[in-house]
């Protein structure tokens, strides 16, 4: 067991108040195995009391674990999202160990790159960006697209974030909410229905503006999603996080070899700096075998450019 | 130079159409409504001079209409720099389809001149103490100029296309698809129309882009003095599924208030202030140009960087935090608080009406949340407490209609920190209940929300701004008596029955 919940907090700048300590103080005798009950689905979490991380960091930890989880699958029939959190709890790496918490904070890109800081910030819930925070959580998902039947999953997961960089380590696993011959199955029919598509001409909004997919395209959106998940869980951080909102365009479709070729350009959205980040993504895919991924984010104004590669 | 006609925007349009024929030794005239637009005629060569102001006017009014003496022109913009073409003396013309009484034909050009538009002065210089005051053609020519300029100074690919035909019967309009704002600001006008007595249109103000902003009242006339929700949607561009359930919302109200005894007893104490979309022109360029365009389409800096985010304008806490100096960045909060064109016309009339404003609902998305104020500060309101629990029991009643969880918090807590957000400004003038909706969905579709999850949401949110409503009324109007509910009354009350027992 982690001994994040039997140590006291690490000293701050400024008086802790003597409540939290006390409470603190009573949680590290409550012994080892304790467990700091997160708030439950649809409730606010109550940030500011110790041992209680903010219900952000562990959405966070969530959405990272299944973007890569989705990418480790590589089966676009067997893509998940988040449904809600359970539990969790988070702590620094350091020694001795001390609690972590997640405050919204809001980079400004741009001329005034400006991280923002609640003023009234308790001493408690300061964040110190520079160390990393494992998060050790357990969270229900849904899987994702038309076919949804509102079936949970429950995972669990150990997230670490490393010092705000991206690429947070990621030890996650699910329930299955599917046979595994079932998703084979539905990955090849995928692939076969791939195979028989044309590619749309180049410049195609997926989804149009009024969120209309062609049901006939819909690999093409599932096989881009399970690209764009590779980048997101690559740039998802304590503090960031991404939805894909829509596909832009698609540069090359090719079905004439055994996997499909899939180049094409994506538009990400960061959540708590609302930016729309186009990515092209280059990915291989065979049904059954790692997905081989490569992409390039352009960053808008400062030099952030992104970049990688998977699977070679 | 090649011929070219420009249109302007369409601008609703109340007037007098002069008939030609003369009765009895009087003009006849007869009361016509329509849509408007300007159409500047380039069929005269491009010169580098400024045109010469002021421009050739049509022919003054007939007997009879001539209004108070028209207002001076105002002095001409700067910002034509050298360099510039621009048309020299060139022709106007108004083109407006009409719908008169069956007894008049609809209008022509000719005619239209000879009426008296409600495009007042204000319309044009958004200066809202000239309101009410009639205004004559010289004002049709003020507003030419100034959108001339801009359209001349801009890249056309504002021309607004011809979306069929421009009039529609309200029975035939789907409250479940997306419109376009000409078919918005169409159905406005039918609305306050078909629900003459209760619905009107007013304007607000002007954009940037030197279009109308116009709410809608619905307000039961009475003798008793009224508090009032306030509504608005679509401050950013993108979230779409916002003036859709604006539009809703007014849909379910009229349809609604006679029979149904829940809103029937809104309407008794209470009127309701909508505005369908705010950020009109930012709304415009998502169906034009960019679906995911967020700000409004102010130039800066030299015409190299457009938009301001409208939601960081307000005058609270203003850019101090989760916000940007960069016109560049998506939060850029403006060159001052207040300094968009949008936020004044919601400011100035939000704030001259606070002692009556109770509730303030401003709509989002997308995210699933109700959010209370702030996002400035991570202390809470003074009545925060209250505001959760109502937040709470609207979450409830929104998750009973289709299953959908939303959350409930203050925002600097479960979203991230903003600052001069309209819902903090809203609360800090000292409106009790001021709530940011986000609306559908989680992230799968996110702003581009599929047209056929417009009335699942729709009908989950009529529900959450109904169970708001439902506790707003009951803090300041008991069920059945029309008296207030006031600390006073309660203590009145227990002495009353504490001074029964003994």
């Amino acid at each position: 067991m982690p001994p994040a919940a039997s140590t006291p907090p690490a000293p701050r700048p400024g008086a802790p108040r003597p409540a939290a300590l006390l409470l603190a103080l009573a949680l590290s005798l409550a012994g080892p195995g304790l467990q700091a009950a997160g708030p439950g689905p649809g409730s606010p979490g109550v940030p500011g009391v110790a041992g209680v991380p903010p219900p952000g960091l562990l959405r966070q930890a969530a959405r990272a674990a299944l973007h890569f989880l989705n990418f480790r699958a590589g089966s676009p029939s067997g893509l998940r999202v988040l449904a809600a959190v359970l539990r969790g709890r988070a702590a620094t790496m350091r020694n001795p160990p001390a609690l972590c918490f997640s405050v919204p904070l809001v980079i400004s890109l741009g001329g005034s790159s400006v991280v923002g800081i609640f003023h009234q910030i308790s001493s408690q819930n300061h964040v110190d960006a520079r160390r990393t925070c494992r998060v050790d959580l357990e969270f229900t998902a849904e899987r994702y697209g038309p076919e949804a039947d509102g079936r949970l999953g429950r995972c669990s997961a150990r997230v670490v974030f490393r010092r705000q960089q991206p690429r947070p380590a990621v030890n996650v696993t699910c329930a299955r909410f599917m046979e595994t011959s079932r998703r084979r199955r539905e990955d090849l029919l995928l692939y076969k229905r791939a195979k028989r598509l044309r590619a749309p001409p180049g410049a195609t909004s997926m989804p149009d503006s009024h969120g209309w997919i062609d049901p006939s395209l819909r690999p093409m959106w599932d096989l881009a999603f399970l690209g764009s998940s590779y980048v997101m869980w690559e740039r998802t951080t304590q503090t960031l996080h991404y939805y894909m909102a829509q596909l832009s365009s698609v540069n090359q479709w090719k079905t004439n070899e055994d996997a499909i070729d899939f180049d094409y350009t994506v538009l990400l959205h960061e959540f708590s700096t609302q930016e729309i980040i186009p990515c092209r993504i280059h990915l291989v895919w065979y049904p059954g075998k790692p997905l081989k991924v490569k992409y390039h984010c352009q960053e808008l104004h400062t030099a952030q450019e992104g970049s990688g590669t998977e699977g070679g | 130079m090649s011929h070219q006609a420009l249109l302007g925007p369409r601008y609703p349009f109340e007037g007098a159409l002069v008939s030609k024929k003369i009765k009895d030794n009087k003009l006849a005239t007869t009361l016509v409504t329509g849509l408007c637009r300007m159409q500047l005629d380039v069929t005269r060569k491009l010169g580098r001079r400024p045109t010469p102001w002021p421009l050739p006017l049509p022919p003054p009014p007939p007997l009879g209409l001539a209004g108070p003496t028209p207002f001076p022109l105002p002095q001409d913009r700067t910002g034509l720099a050298t360099g510039h073409r621009v048309p020299l003396a060139p022709s106007f013309r108004v083109l407006c389809s009409l719908k008169a009484p069956p007894k008049a034909r609809p209008g022509n050009l000719e005619q239209v001149f000879q009426a008296r538009p409600l495009l007042t002065q204000q319309h044009v210089l958004g200066d809202r103490s000239l309101e009410g005051k009639q205004a004559s053609e010289p004002v049709l020519v003020t507003a030419l100029r100034t959108w001339m300029e801009k359209s001349l100074a801009q890249p056309r690919h504002e021309v607004v296309e011809e979306t069929g035909s421009p009039w529609q019967s309200l029975d035939t309009y789907s409250y479940i698809r997306y419109h376009p704002m000409e078919e918005i600001y169409q159905w406005m006008i039918q609305i306050s129309e078909k629900y003459a007595g209760v619905a009107t249109q007013h304007f607000l103000g002007m954009t940037y882009e030197t279009r109308p902003m116009y709410y809608l009242k619905i307000s039961q006339p009475s003798d008793n003095p009224k508090k009032i929700i306030w509504m608005d949607c679509g401050i950013h561009a993108r979230e779409w599924i916002a003036p859709a359930f604006c539009q809703w919302f007014v849909k379910e109200i009229l349809q609604n208030y006679k029979d149904n005894p829940r809103i029937g007893r809104f309407l008794r104490n209470l009127d309701f202030y909508v505005l369908p979309v705010l950020n009109i022109d930012g709304y415009i360029y998502t169906w034009t140009t960019d679906r995911l365009w967020r700000k409004s389409r102010s130039s800066h800096n030299n015409g190299t960087c457009f938009g301001t985010d409208l939601n960081r304008n307000f005058n609270v806490s203003w850019c101090s935090i989760g916000a940007s100096k960069n016109c560049q960045d998506i939060t850029f909060c403006g060159s001052g608080p207040v300094s968009e064109p949008e936020t004044k016309a919601v400011s100035s009339f939000v704030e001259s009406k606070k002692e009556s404003i109770v509730c303030f609902l401003t709509m989002h998305s997308y995210g699933q949340l109700i959010l209370t104020p702030y996002g400035y500060t991570k202390n809470k309101s003074s009545n925060h407490e209250e505001l959760i629990q109502v937040g709470q029991k609207a979450a409830n009643a929104l998750k009973k209609k289709h299953g959908t969880n939303y959350r409930v918090g203050s925002s600097a807590d479960i979203l991230y920190a903003t600052s001069g957000s309209s819902r903090d400004w809203a609360r800090d003038i000292g409106i009790p209940f001021s709530y940011t909706f986000e609306l559908r969905d989680n992230g799968t579709y996110g702003f581009i929300l599929p047209a056929a999850q417009i009335q699942a949401t729709c009908e989950e949110t009529m529900e959450a701004v109904l169970s708001v409503l439902d506790d707003v009324y009951e803090r300041y109007w008991n069920s059945d008596s029309a008296g207030k509910v006031t600390p006073a009354t309660v203590v009145l009350g227990l002495l009353v029955s504490l001074v029964s027992i003994f």
